[in-house]
């Protein structure tokens, strides 16, 4: 099988309209004709600890870091490939290698070429470096025959490579200023940093702000549009809503807050949406410590999955904003199960699972205590659950803590009965989703691993296959079969899709709603 | 307070009359009076309003954010959660001033403890003890108080611990006064000519004269750790188990825009409670100061 870039229709019709016009990223924007100049405040309550996407997840360093780094290739708002630092791919038939044909006119921000050779190295510091250790762990190395072919020869067929070679997971860092020698995750330069996107790096100061200004050289003729780009940082979400209704911030992104997406929404110069997130995929879940001898049996998680209402958390907590999540692939991917087993709202049942379980009801009427941490971004819902399974007989006990490491530390240690969790996808399941319910992933010390200590054979077997398996179709069949073992199990509790929502300005032209949105490149983005 | 008539000089076990005078005084004082009603129907309410009401303050009882009077189910509203602030009013109530008495209770103990072995004893004792004390002192109580709950899971007790440990230091100055005046006075250098122990001069013949500056400040002291445990649960570092008027203000704080009523009602019973234990402090230390008793 290959993959060649133009591989089915409508990819074609958008690379025919070509690099020079917007691609078809929001349709209403599509009749006006971008404007150049301007400076765009992008508002964020998160300080990165440094701007270099390629040592470092997340979305604080992801907004900035896609920026300034260009990565082979980005993704539209269909998870279709584009070209991007490689203006073309090819993957081969056994899919053991992919050949990416870098343009030849990219620059560094400090006018050096890229070269295949930096790619290479890009690819080598994220492998050691990032803590997405599946994204790259396949490609055994980099072949450079010249400096504008990079060949990534894989150890076995790997089909998240295209995506991890997107946005912000494969920033392309020069070799020339980040091969010096020095640990990668500490490099002076990752705060002062050289890339060759759209934008160039001016100013950092933590806890403040960063200031981007527009590269002239960038590769893309014509682009970027904006002139600069300023991220305010903010921790208070009420002052940067302000901002957003003011109109000193323009877009603010990954804010979740119903009643204030709610107050936004209504706000007639705003435009509140919840796309743009397809592929980081966020689902929060209720996560059960299986070491637990009461929650590591199935029927005690199953009932208490009867026992929570989605509907109630979707509909009342989260005013209608988030959706339910029904299984271990985010909703708006197409490998998800969108059939999983549902577990709707039915006490009785919990009740009656519970009983035979060989948890009766005691005299006060509980069955049995166990404690709840939860993320404080995500209090409300652990404020919901402590009395809502208080209706089946569990006295929850909660833990708040006072801070995130706190909360690290009690996970990842195992010390935990049951905790609110979030997790991102990170687009393919291979990055995202085997991490948690894969076996070799039991490692203590390690938050967003398997820390539920949740282990199948057959389980591993089918990730495995998966993670190989080349033909789509085929390979959404594993994954289904997956999603039918663990929907089942309930390793963890499947609750809502996070609902993030991005608040732009009506004056933002071209608004970032690709699956990486705000975490892809601006070039497109303008003022109108 | 230096030179008392030479008369109220006697332990006060021995005699009734000044306690009756003193209760005589605090019955003139109106504000007292209004603190002691006030005071007393938050304490009735808190003991005998949830059995009555029969609402758990952690059940929800409508949908969140219902605002009240709308619903007659919940007459004070909802909070995001969806929980019947009424019932929280009324539940909150036992935890908050369970809090504040005994972190009272706490402060004084240490307070008095440390003041006394320092005012009694002099010397060295003393300069330890006080640059203890000052050490404490200059530490802002409210952050030690943070980082003694952060560095344990926060519970009721922990916090009241906490408030304990960061508030005593004006107890202990306040107590060595006392004690370095009245240890002076004939009647304990009698006591100990006859031969009374250390201990015996220190609590049965020093400290019953020393006690009503103490209760004054131990009033008073009530009502900062009503507002100290009201602190902590605002910055998220409350008891989650145990419904307080505190934790009330901390969990809806994020929502102060979208609901006033969740944070405004407890916000409320927190500020008349800490106003009638301040107003009783007034009224006890009017009446048991001699020197304002002729008035």
């Amino acid at each position: 099988m290959s993959v060649i870039r133009k591989s089915f229709a409508p990819t074609v019709v958008k690379a025919a309209i070509g690099a020079g016009l917007a691609l078809s990223l929001a349709a209403g924007a599509a009749a006006d004709t971008p404007k150049k100049g301007g400076t765009l405040v992008i508002g964020s309550p998160q300080t990165p600890r440094h701007l270099n996407p390629a040592v470092q997840s997340g979305v604080a360093t992801g907004m900035p870091g896609s920026q300034i780094f260009a990565t082979p290739l980005r993704f539209d708002e269909n998870w279709n490939p584009q070209p991007y630092l490689a203006e073309s791919w090819k993957v081969s038939a056994d899919g053991l290698s992919v050949t990416l044909n870098l343009r030849k006119n990219a620059k560094f921000h400090d006018g050096k070429p890229v070269t295949s050779e930096d790619v290479a190295f890009s690819i080598d510091t994220i492998k050691k470096n990032h803590p997405f250790k599946t994204m790259f762990s396949p490609v055994a190395k980099v072949d450079t025959p010249d400096p504008h072919t990079a060949i990534l020869r894989l150890s076995k067929p790997h089909p998240a490579i295209l995506l991890a070679m997107s946005s912000s997971l494969c920033a392309i860092i020069p070799k020339h200023v980040y091969g010096d020698g020095k640990d990668a995750k500490r490099h002076p330069m990752n705060l002062k940093p050289v890339g060759s996107g759209p934008f160039r790096f001016v100013e950092y100061v933590k806890g403040q702000h960063i200031i981007l200004e527009r590269d002239p050289n960038f590769f893309l003729k014509g682009k970027p549009y904006l002139d600069k780009i300023i991220y305010k940082i903010n921790k208070n979400s009420n002052s940067l809503a302000l901002g957003l209704e003011r109109g000193d911030i323009h877009l603010r992104a990954f804010n979740t807050k119903s009643r204030e997406l709610g107050r936004l929404k209504k706000n007639k110069n705003l435009v509140v949406t919840a796309q743009g997130y397809a592929a980081i995929g966020p689902i929060a879940w209720l996560a059960f410590n299986l070491k637990n001898p009461i929650l590591g049996k199935k029927a005690v998680r199953q009932a208490i999955a009867y026992a929570v209402d989605r509907k109630f958390i979707n509909e009342a907590l989260h005013s209608g904003l988030s959706k339910p999540a029904l299984g271990p692939i985010a909703m708006g991917n197409p490998l998800a199960d969108q059939n999983a087993k549902r577990y709707d709202l039915d006490l009785d049942k919990a009740n009656k699972m519970l009983d035979e379980a060989g948890y009766p009801r005691k005299d006060g009427g509980t069955r049995f205590q166990v404690t709840l941490d939860t993320l404080l971004s995500q209090r409300d819902v652990a404020e919901y659950l402590k009395p809502q399974l208080k209706k089946v007989g569990i006295d929850v006990k909660l833990r708040i803590p006072p801070d995130f490491p706190t909360w690290a530390n009690w996970v990842k240690s195992h010390e935990f009965d049951m905790t609110v969790d979030v997790v991102f996808n990170w687009g393919d399941p291979v990055i995202g989703v085997h991490r948690t319910y894969v076996t070799s992933n039991i490692r203590k010390g390690v938050i967003w691993s398997n820390t539920q200590s949740y282990s199948n054979p057959k389980v591993d077997a089918l990730l495995e296959k998966a993670g190989v398996e080349l033909d789509p179709a085929k390979r959404k069949q594993i994954y289904l079969e997956f999603q039918k073992i663990v929907t089942d199990e309930l390793p963890v509790y499947w609750m809502y899709g996070l609902p993030y929502h991005t608040i732009y300005n009506k004056k933002v032209g071209n608004p970032p709603l690709t699956i990486w949105g705000t975490m892809g490149p601006m070039d497109n983005v303008y003022l109108k | 307070m230096a030179d008392r008539p030479a008369g109220t000089d006697i332990p006060v076990a021995a005699a009734e009359s000044p306690a009756r005078e003193a209760w005589r005084m605090f019955l003139r004082n109106r504000s007292a009076i209004l603190g002691l009603v006030l005071l007393a129907a938050i304490v009735l309410v808190s003991l005998f309003g949830p059995p009555l009401y029969g609402v758990d303050p952690f059940k929800i009882q409508g949908a969140p954010f219902t605002p009240p009077g709308v619903d007659p189910n919940v007459p004070l509203g909802t909070d995001h959660v969806g929980r019947d602030i009424l019932a929280g009013m009324i539940g909150g109530g036992r935890a908050t001033l369970a809090v504040g008495a005994s972190a009272a209770l706490m402060t004084v103990a240490i307070g008095l403890l440390v003041g006394a072995m320092a005012g009694y004893y002099g010397g060295l004792v003393d300069e330890i003890l006080m640059r203890i004390t000052e050490f404490f002192q200059v530490l802002p109580s409210l952050i030690l108080a943070m980082v003694l709950v952060a560095l344990f899971t926060p519970s009721l007790y922990m916090i009241a611990i906490a408030i304990g440990v960061a508030s005593w230091q004006s107890t202990a100055r306040l107590a060595r006064a006392e004690f370095l005046r009245l240890k002076e006075l004939e009647y304990v250098k009698a006591g100990r000519t006859i031969g009374a122990t250390d201990k015996r001069l220190i609590w049965v013949v020093i400290l019953p004269n020393a006690l009503p500056p103490l209760i004054v400040s131990a009033t008073l002291i009530v009502g900062v750790a009503i507002l100290f445990e009201a602190g902590l649960s605002f910055l998220g570092l409350g008891d989650p188990n145990i419904m307080s008027w505190g934790l009330m203000i901390g969990s809806s704080r994020e929502y102060i825009f979208d609901s006033w009523w969740s944070a405004t009602f407890p916000g409320a019973a927190i500020f008349l409670s800490v106003l009638s234990v301040s107003l009783i402090g007034d009224g006890l230390n009017d009446a048991l100061n001699p020197k304002l008793r002729e008035r």
